[in-house]
């Protein structure tokens, strides 16, 4: 039986089509997913993503645990910062991504949101690691629902709702507040590639926040949007999905990740050989996650096979329309392994690969990732 | 995308995997039903088959790309392609609009239209049964 969001029935009543996902019934979507994309593109949009799991972590030896679980470095980690990394297994491969932020609060000192679909896989390889540490591992994923706020217009809305521009959270920082008189944390995170805000907020107030959000979100034409418009807009951003872009045979170098791997961290941490080795170029990486955009109106999909003069050289891992660019976007990767001149190209952007699609093979570009421009500012690490 | 105006052609029937068929004197128009679309959401693309292919009952004949996912459709009763909805393939949104008038997908010459018809439904028992 799936489980349900506290927001369940808010959802009914707007009449979601909700379909089964990662142990939960979650909105698919609305209106539709196209139209919901532009909401969040162009106004604002509003997310329950209360599915997702949230970990406190605190202890004695809190930030030498978790230096030892990610190849980010928590030591730079500023207190109401938040930071993107992955938890790596012993070969560099990723058990799950997730978000760090660093709230430094009695029992509350590291907040890690984690993927709905791992969790018990992030606990289970917390807890194996946690041997010689003097620190504690909370699992609150069930007293808490996760609302996000994302599009030009968040901030605004935000300001409406009572949190002040000027006292609201910079990129990639997190706040406790009020909204409404209920206490939340604020974090100016996303998913989607926009300006945005993720509101995590204790289960029995999330149906109200919900309704005040919608209701005050009305000047600004805000939308509910479902897990569909999610997915596409997270791509348009080639922000990775778990278990599609990433698995525990993929390294974050591999992944195109690289950028959130710290260059200067002095403490092991699991993979580390490996994941430097490929980063410094000393260890091959056995692929390499490319982005493409389809010729023709057709779209690709996960699992879908990338040929390059006639040989089978890599896998789609995301695909689908882009609803902004009008044209079929996709994640790939490519096997550095191909026996073609592919991998003689110093830049493969640019080059026209194919893809097979129900028996038959069309065109693709491979093009530079992102495939639309991100509204949201840097990570201020 | 809303289908609340929808006009269901009269005597159409329905098969329990959403198509729908049509007999038009010599030849038969098969489509989508509005409870497929609505289900399957915006349609980006469709594969239709060529003219003159023939498919039996219950084989796949096209396929129909969501912004989700893609999803193949299956025929009501078997026969021999003589047209294509053209339309469809610059303008697939066509299908969420309007699903039986201008959505169509293909027109047939039916092979053994009695047999075949048996097991589909009225539009009001499909939409009582299956939708």
């Amino acid at each position: 039986m799936d489980k349900k969001t506290f927001l369940y029935e808010e959802q009914e009543k707007l009449n979601a089509k909700l379909i089964p996902f990662a142990g939960w019934l979650m909105p698919v979507s609305y209106k539709g997913i196209i139209e919901e994309h532009n909401a969040v593109r162009n106004n604002v949009g509003l997310f329950d993503v209360s599915h997702m799991g949230e970990v406190f972590i605190y202890g004695k030896d809190s930030l030498a645990f978790l230096q030892k679980l990610v190849p980010q470095n928590i030591a730079k980690l500023k207190k109401n910062c938040a930071i993107y990394c992955q938890l790596t297994n012993k070969k560099g491969g990723i058990i799950d991504d997730l978000i760090i932020y660093k709230l430094d609060e009695p029992n509350k000192e590291y907040l890690l949101i984690v993927n709905a679909s791992r969790i018990a896989e992030d606990l289970n390889w917390m807890v194996r690691n946690s041997l010689g540490f003097d620190v504690n591992i909370i699992n609150d994923s069930h007293n808490f629902s996760l609302l996000a706020i994302q599009g030009p217009n968040a901030s605004k809305l935000l300001d409406k709702l009572g949190m002040k521009k000027d006292s609201q959270p910079q990129y990639f920082s997190i706040k406790r507040g009020e909204i409404k008189n209920i206490n939340v944390l604020v974090a100016r995170t996303g998913y989607t590639g926009e300006d945005g805000f993720e509101i995590l907020v204790k289960n029995d107030y999330s149906a109200y926040l919900w309704d005040k959000i919608l209701d005050e979100g009305k000047e600004f034409d805000i939308m509910p949007i479902g897990l569909g418009a999610r997915d596409t807009l997270r791509l348009e951003a080639a922000l990775h999905l778990y278990g599609n872009d990433l698995d525990e045979t993929t390294t974050p170098v591999e992944a195109g990740l690289g950028w959130s791997v710290a260059k200067d961290k002095d403490e092991d941490y699991n993979g580390k050989d490996i994941i430097m080795g490929q980063l410094r170029g000393e260890i091959k990486k056995t692929k390499k996650l490319i982005g493409f955009v389809m010729e023709d109106k057709i779209p690709a999909r996960h699992g879908y096979e990338v040929y390059f003069e006639n040989k089978k050289i890599g896998i789609v891992t995301s695909g689908g329309p882009s609803p902004v660019l009008k044209k079929n976007i996709g994640l790939a990767y490519l096997y550095t392994d191909n026996e073609t001149s592919l991998n003689t190209l110093e830049k493969t952007i640019g080059t026209t690969v194919q893809i097979m699609i129900r028996n038959k093979l069309y065109n693709a570009q491979i093009v530079k990732k992102p495939f639309i421009e991100k509204k949201c500012k840097k990570e201020n690490l | 995308m809303s289908t609340e105006e929808t006009k269901v052609p009269e005597g159409i029937l329905c098969s329990n995997t959403h198509e729908w068929v049509l007999e038009e004197g010599s030849f038969c128009t098969i489509g989508l039903t509005d409870y497929a679309i609505e289900q399957l959401g915006d349609v980006v693309f469709v594969e239709l088959p060529e003219i003159g292919s023939e498919f039996a009952k219950n084989e796949v004949f096209a396929t129909i790309e969501s912004v989700k996912a893609a999803s193949e459709i299956y025929m009501p009763v078997g026969g021999k392609v003589i047209e294509v909805n053209e339309e469809l393939i610059n303008s697939p949104e066509i299908i969420n609009e309007d699903p039986y008038e201008k959505g169509w997908l293909i027109k047939i010459e039916p092979g053994n239209l009695a047999d075949d018809s048996v097991g589909l439904l009225e539009y009001e028992d499909y939409k009582e049964e299956v939708a």
